[in-house]
């Protein structure tokens, strides 16, 4: 469970490009929730999701992450409860180590790393059956530095690397924006597996209004760094794309807005 | 070229082996430039020297000189993460204040090993040439550090810390504390150059301030000739090639040297060394742009 109070998030306070990024935003997301993001760009979506990893400290405000106060805590410390895909491919996983010295790091996230081999047989085999299981060959690929793969690919290694560790909240900034369509689609289905088999507790930001209302069990919609819209259930069930575009219209001060498409940015 | 001057070429290679392999986690693992070797080099040979001369154990000495070499590289390490100094001028100035520290240590600007024991003592009785027997005591040396070091970066911690080199970031996010991996980096770096400077004084028979000049670009010359003579795949390998980059670099060293028609002399070697590692930086590039171009001529044809 991740419990948000009334966080503010501030860039280059004191000089001429001072951003108030996060306005006060309250959120409370139950254990096992999966909560799709939207927003327009600049909304505020990465920084929240990067005050949750740690990567930016609110300067007021509380965050908890099943009952553990890490309002302060640095993205190291965090790393044994948060477990991320970014948006850049490149961005989650060495290129210049293989795959496998890739899963080994990730599978030690959150623990205390020793002077034992990162890669014993064990885990190698281990390795090799998880990798199996995402159905793209990649098993007889493990010694090839992750530098060689395609962003999908690369993208499905790093949601495979999100769940070697125990954790209790996934954060997916606009995972698959950098893939083609038939490439997110697939990453997003094995984003909606590894999520329900793993039961993580979930936040995926997402430009795409039909991602947002067809995965997950919650929406919510940031605007200028609060939360305007927070929809989930029959509400949100309810709700179609062109509902949540001219909400969205709405927050932007009224401009009609017909296409998902315009969104993608 | 005679048989004494190719093993000491060898056996120079070796003893700066340990810099060029302190070189390669500090720039090529943890990308760091760290020209702190400058000072720790002659800061190892210091400190040995002394030790040995107040007649402590060589071997004791030689590990006293590789702490003091990770003590440089921690003052690196701390004006760089601590104090966000760039990391090439947070090394000048601890290179710059290792010159006087080097000249407190030893008192003056060189010290003589004369009458004293080395690690290599007992090795000079068993009835091998001498010339021989300093490059195959510090070849097992390098030969332990080289095993000992393959096994470190392969184990968890050690691969945090080229994770940490790589791609930072994603370190962090995976709960690598990338500040610690940094200090304990251009510490052990730092301290296998001490040692080097250890052994160089021992198998020399003198520590000078001095002999610092140029240590980084030794060390990176013979980082680029290890790679260019064996593209390692593996880590193992390319601290191997570490080794044969700075064997082959004396041996081309005492070469260019030893022909007479070229007309070098023992001064120049700076220069020649500069030259080297300057055109080993820039044929890559060259290279590429090369490639570009011709890889862009076919579709502009179209
Ligand atoms: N490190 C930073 N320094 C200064 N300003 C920043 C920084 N990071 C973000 N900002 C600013 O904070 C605001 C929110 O940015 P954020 O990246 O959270 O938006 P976003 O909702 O993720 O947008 P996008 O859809 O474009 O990814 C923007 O105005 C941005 O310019
Ligand atoms: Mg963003």
């Amino acid at each position: 469970m991740i419990v948000v109070e009334d966080i503010h998030v501030t860039f280059g306070r004191g000089t001429p490009l001072e951003k108030h990024a996060l306005r006060g935003v309250d959120l409370t997301i139950p254990e096992g929730e999966f909560v799709t993001v939207i927003g327009s760009n600049g909304a505020g979506k990465s920084t929240f999701l990067g005050s949750l990893a740690g990567d930016v400290l609110a300067e007021q405000g509380r965050i908890s992450i099943d009952g553990t106060d890490v309002t302060r805590w640095d993205t190291p410390r965090r790393a044994g409860l948060v477990a991320r895909v970014f948006q850049d491919p490149m961005a989650g996983s060495c290129a210049a180590l293989t795959i496998e010295e890739n899963m080994a790091l990730a599978a030690a996230r959150g623990r205390r790393r020793g002077l034992g081999l990162a890669l014993g047989s064990d885990r190698r085999r281990n390795f090799r059956d998880r990798i199996a299981a995402l159905g793209l060959g990649l098993e007889n690929r493990l010694h090839d530095r992750m530098g060689l793969l395609s962003g999908g690919q690369r993208q499905a290694v790093s949601l495979l690397m999100a769940t070697l560790a125990g954790s209790k909240i996934l954060l997916l900034d606009e995972h698959t924006a950098a893939l083609d369509p038939a490439t997110a689609d697939f990453v997003l289905d094995l984003t909606r597996r590894i999520v329900r088999d793993n039961r993580l507790t979930t936040l995926m930001v997402t430009h795409s209004m039909r991602q947002a209302l067809d995965y997950g069990d919650r929406t919510l919609m940031l605007h200028e760094g609060r939360v305007v819209l927070d929809v989930a259930g029959e509400e949100r069930a309810g709700l179609d794309v062109p509902h949540l575009l001219a909400l969205f219209a709405k927050q932007r001060g009224g401009v009609e807005i017909s296409d998902d498409s315009l969104l993608i940015g | 070229m005679t048989e004494i001057a190719l093993f000491g070429a060898i056996e120079i290679g070796l003893v700066y082996a340990l810099v060029a392999i302190g070189v390669y986690l500090s720039f090529r693992i943890l990308d760091f430039p760290d020209l702190t070797v400058d000072g720790s080099f002659p800061l190892g040979a210091a400190v040995c020297a002394v030790l040995l001369i107040a007649g402590v154990n060589p071997w004791l000495a030689s590990l006293a000189a590789a702490l003091a070499g990770a003590a440089a590289g921690l003052v690196t390490a701390t004006l760089n993460v601590r104090f966000k100094i760039l990391h090439l001028l947070a090394s000048i100035l601890t290179m710059i204040a290792l010159f006087s520290v080097n000249l407190r240590v030893m008192g003056r600007p060189n010290v003589a090993l004369l009458m004293q024991d080395t690690v290599l003592t007992p090795f000079y009785g068993l009835g091998i040439p001498d010339h021989i027997v300093r490059p195959l005591v510090v070849g097992v040396i390098v030969a332990v550090v080289v095993l000992l070091l393959a096994r470190f970066l392969s184990s968890e911690f050690g691969l945090a810390m080229r994770a940490t080199g790589v791609n930072a970031r994603m370190a962090r996010a995976q709960g690598v504390d990338t500040d610690a991996h940094v200090y304990a980096g251009i510490a052990l770096s730092n301290a296998l150059t001490g040692l080097a400077g250890a052994l160089f004084a021992q198998t020399n028979g003198f520590a000078d301030v001095t002999t610092g000049i140029g240590t980084i670009v030794v060390g990176l010359a013979a980082v680029i000739v290890g790679e260019t003579v064996l593209p390692a795949r593996t880590l193992a390998l390319a601290l191997v090639g570490c080794v044969a980059g700075s064997i082959l670099y004396r041996l081309a060293v005492q070469l260019a040297l030893s022909a007479d028609s070229i007309g070098l002399q023992a001064s120049d070697l700076n220069l020649v060394t500069a030259v080297l590692v300057a055109v080993a930086l820039i044929l890559p590039r060259l290279r590429a742009k090369a490639s570009r171009s011709v890889s862009r001529s076919p579709s502009a044809a179209k």
